[in-house]
């Protein structure tokens, strides 16, 4: 952690420390110039200081998520020894509450195929094809939305894909589902 | 007309994420599938994609409820 917290001195209101965590998660947060810029303005620091602060917390937050830290003291070892104590137990403090939906957003941004995003279905009768003039074979039709990975991912583009099902089909499929579901309850057993 | 394959094989992969740049101990299981769609000419394209398991547990109940509905039919 960097020697420069002089300008924590003039720290206004517990929210701004609680908004300034939160906005130096994210990655880009510690290159970002406007926020240093808004900082700079909220802590009355240059915003070349506010930018260091900026990247200190941003280094703290995710080293807390790496490292999966849940007491206190091991996040209070982290700061400097002359670190204004009763600032130093309030980021700890906010740190901490942030760490379950930082670690779910970890969760969800991971490295993956692309995600099934929607998926809708309906069975339908055949009644009649070019070949047979009467017949009456359900079938199941299923429309998926899938991320789209040619695009950016986050991008939100998605691409579709409809199939169809005969009886067969899905029931071969159900017995596969459910040899999934069987490994999950083995793996969660673990 | 939307042309609409005929689903003809589907694998699957249940995949335990152990670590990333962001946690280093993840323990996140997630279901890979890949479908295998076969249009009217035979050709055959595939589609993979990826499940949280709640997601799965969605899937699968949807999936359940279909050939509850065949049955009925």
């Amino acid at each position: 952690m960097s020697t420069h917290y002089h300008e924590w001195e003039k720290a206004p209101s517990k929210d701004a420390v609680r908004q300034l965590c939160a906005d130096s998660f994210p990655s880009g947060a510690p290159e970002s110039w406007r926020l240093a810029e808004s900082t700079a303005g909220t802590l009355s620091v240059s915003a070349i200081e506010a930018k260091e602060l900026i990247a200190a917390l941003h280094t703290l937050s995710h080293h807390i998520l790496f490292h999966n830290l849940t007491a206190p003291e091991q996040i209070l070892v982290l700061f400097p020894k002359s670190f204004h104590p009763s600032l130093k137990n309030l980021i700890t403090k906010i740190m901490l509450e942030h760490s379950p939906p930082w670690r779910n957003e970890a969760l969800s941004n991971q490295i993956s195929l692309p995600h099934l995003v929607e998926m809708d279905w309906r069975v339908d009768m055949k009644t009649a094809s070019d070949s047979v003039s009467r017949m009456a074979v359900p079938t199941c039709l299923v429309h998926m939305k899938v991320e789209d990975s040619s695009c950016l991912r986050g991008s939100g583009a998605l691409s579709s894909v409809t199939v169809e099902l005969s009886k067969e089909t899905l029931d071969t499929m159900l017995d596969g589902l459910g040899r999934i579901r069987d490994q999950l309850s083995v793996v969660a057993g673990k | 007309m939307l042309s609409i394959g005929q689903l003809v094989d589907m694998q699957w992969k249940l995949g335990m994420a152990v670590s990333s740049d962001t946690c280093r101990s993840l323990n996140s299981p997630h279901v890979s599938l890949l479908l295998k769609i076969a249009d009217t000419s035979g050709q055959i394209s595939q589609r993979s994609f990826e499940m949280t398991i709640a997601q799965f547990q969605n899937f699968y109940r949807q999936f359940k409820e279909m050939a509850a509905v065949l049955e009925t039919v």
